[in-house]
Formats: structure tokens, C-alpha cells, sequence
């Protein structure tokens, strides 16, 4: 099979998917372009920093 | 019943308030208030708009002026889908054998237009024996799920319940 075109490692897939993610929920969340842009940034910061505290929860799992 | 009465936001004192009198009406003949729409009166104006928004990621938004999020969506869904497809995710076929198959179908499927280019972009089919290629195969559901936010906003606007 040919390689994947596109190299990412994990925490890579996680920004770029908290990325999309977050324009959604600004615009689906918020009314004014100032309010979107906080709540896109705050979403994108919480699926980051929730996705490491879950990973450090799991990490005794995996040894 | 009214057609003020008709209008959650407006009460029925507000509504007294905003009809004009008789007499006024005979003396100096105001121009009737604007009266909102009823939402009988929309038709399948709303369903339309959401068969629209399935099919084209953001144009159900952009039919309704609402610039912004009809950008913000088409960009969400096309970035999710574009980046799941270059990581060789998995596109779920229409046919499949198991429950999971079908649910996975119908996510896909959500994104509309960007579903029938797997076969231009993934041309070289699904690559999930490699982490990357699993990611790619939730991108791509994920993109789904957020046209069908995008879908029930845009309904809603349609709709007149939302603004």
C-alpha cells in the first residue's frame, strides 16, 4: 500500500482537529465576531488541555 | 388568533400597546404595523434550506445572507473532511454488513458534496493500518456531525427561531 500523504503525529491530528472543531462551535455558539473568537480560542484551549489530562490518565493503562 | 399573539417574543399587553386605535385608525390613518410572519406562511422555506445546507457545507447560511457562519462551516467541514481524506481515512459504503458500517455511512454521508470526492481525493482507497489513517477515518465522521450542527442552525434561522 502507498505511504499516507500526509505525516502527522498524534498531538498534530489533535490540533487540527480541535482547530476545525472550535471555528464551529464559535460561530454555532456565539453572535458577535468578538464573542466567536473568544469561544473558538477557549474551546480549542479545553479540547488541548483535556485531551493531555486524559492521556496522563491513561498512561498506566498502557504499561 | 392574532398574528401578534402568534409571536412568543411579543406579549399580548405589548400587542394591545402596538394596535392602533380606532379612532386614531379614522382620524389620522397611520400606516398598519409591520406584522411579523406567521410561520405557516414560510412553507418548506426551512426544509429546503436544510437539503441545501447538507448537500453544500455553508450554503444554506449563505442563501440566508448569514455571510460569517456560511464561511466558518464550509471551511470546518471541508478542512475536516480534506485533512481525513490526505490521511487516508476509512469512507464508509452505502451497502454495509454491520451496524457500525451504516452509522459510519450515515456521518460520512452528512458531509454532502465532500463525500462524493473521496473517489478524486482518496483515490488510492483507505490506509488505517497506520494510526494516521484511523485518525483520518474519525475526521472525516467528525465533519459530518458538524454539518449537522451546521444543518439544524441553519433550519432554525430558516425558521425564524433563531437569529
Amino acid at each position: 500500500m502507498l505511504p499516507s500523504p500526509l505525516h502527522v503525529n498524534h498531538f498534530g491530528a489533535l490540533l487540527i482537529f480541535a482547530f476545525f472543531v472550535s471555528i464551529a462551535i464559535g460561530f454555532l455558539a456565539r453572535g458577535t465576531n468578538r464573542g466567536r473568537l473568544r469561544y473558538a480560542l477557549w474551546s480549542l484551549a479545553m479540547f488541548v488541555i483535556v485531551s493531555i489530562c486524559i492521556a496522563w490518565l491513561m498512561y498506566p493503562l498502557s504499561r | 388568533m392574532d398574528d401578534f399573539n402568534d409571536n412568543p417574543i411579543i406579549s399580548t399587553e405589548a400587542a394591545e400597546e402596538l394596535q392602533p386605535s380606532a379612532a386614531v385608525a379614522e382620524s389620522s390613518a397611520p400606516a398598519a404595523p409591520r406584522q411579523p410572519p406567521k410561520r405557516a406562511d414560510l412553507g418548506l422555506f426551512a426544509p429546503a434550506i436544510a437539503i441545501i445546507a447538507w448537500l453544500v457545507p455553508g450554503l444554506g447560511h449563505l442563501l440566508l445572507r448569514r455571510w460569517g457562519r456560511a464561511l466558518a462551516f464550509f471551511v470546518a467541514v471541508g478542512g475536516l473532511v480534506m485533512t481525513g481524506y490526505l490521511m487516508r481515512g476509512n469512507v464508509f459504503p452505502p451497502h454495509s454488513q454491520d451496524p457500525f458500517g451504516t452509522l459510519g455511512f450515515i456521518a460520512d454521508a452528512c458531509s454532502g458534496v465532500f463525500y462524493l470526492l473521496a473517489r478524486v481525493v482518496e483515490a488510492s482507497g483507505p490506509n488505517v493500518s497506520r494510526a494516521v489513517g484511523d485518525y483520518g477515518t474519525r475526521f472525516i465522521a467528525a465533519a459530518g456531525i458538524v454539518n449537522v450542527l451546521a444543518i439544524c442552525d441553519a433550519y432554525e434561522i430558516a425558521a425564524r427561531r433563531r437569529r
